[in-house]
């Protein structure tokens, strides 16, 4: 048995501590602990984050979507938006600890989920898939 | 999110409690520079009631604590709850910082 959802959002009027409370929700109905839904959540806020600060940046707003499907050993988010092109599993990984703020974003989503993948085949904007498997506890 | 302020001797301790993300960590960063501005030598985070934190909030702390190498100050951060400290703990950001577990541990360590 699968479960899929789907967000749509605008990047001017997204409230993220609501998104948050509502993928909590979904997330304590996959039998994953506390932890790893820290994790899922820190991960998929950090990737909407990008969204509303680099790829809509010089738009200012646009629209983006995250779609959530769960099956017997994982849940998969799909993260869609329409702007400036990025694919941030190239960026290499910060030198840590970082002593200035910023760029850990991506560092903290790689490290947290089992896999990131940019769907290059997406070429109206971005898509990326965050996966994290249920049996595999990613710590 | 809520940010209380108080003060005690030369100490300024912050107080804050909810979920610290990207909307949400400007109206801090404005608060915590206010004082910075007067060169506060002493500071203290209370974190105990903060439940989640991403890198834009991380990025506060660390930007609060380059200011204040600059002029020579003294910051430790008390109380984090198990999700945030384990954020901190995968940017390695504990080894950077000074992590207390009580508020007053913490008081006490900044005025050593």
């Amino acid at each position: 048995m699968t479960m899929q959802k789907s967000f749509e959002f605008s990047s001017d009027s997204v409230k993220l501590e609501d998104f948050r409370n509502d993928l909590k929700k979904l997330l304590t109905e996959t039998g994953f602990e506390e932890k790893p839904i820290n994790e899922i959540l820190l991960a998929v806020q950090e990737a909407v984050t990008n969204i509303i600060r680099h790829a809509y940046k010089e738009q200012g707003k646009g629209k983006f979507s995250v779609q959530f499907e769960e099956d017997e050993e994982k849940v998969k988010f799909s993260i869609r938006d329409y702007g400036k092109k990025f694919d941030p599993t190239k960026r290499p990984d910060p030198d840590l600890p970082r002593g200035t703020p910023g760029g850990l974003g991506i560092y903290l989503i790689k490290n947290v989920m089992d896999e990131v993948t940019y769907d290059e085949s997406f070429t109206e904007g971005n898509l990326i898939h965050l996966i994290k498997y249920k049996k595999k506890s990613h710590s | 999110m809520k940010l209380q302020q108080k003060q005690n001797g030369e100490i300024e301790i912050f107080e804050l409690s909810g979920e610290l993300d990207f909307h949400n960590t400007p109206q801090v960063r404005d608060k915590v520079h206010e004082v910075l501005s007067k060169q506060a030598k002493k500071v203290v985070f209370n974190l105990k009631g903060v439940t989640y934190i991403d890198s834009s909030g991380l990025a506060v702390f660390v930007e609060t604590l380059q200011k204040m190498k600059r002029y020579g100050g003294k910051l430790v951060l008390s109380e984090l709850a198990a999700p945030v400290r384990s954020v901190f703990e995968i940017a390695k950001l504990d080894k950077v910082f000074t992590l207390a577990g009580t508020e007053t541990e913490a008081v006490q360590t900044v005025s050593q």
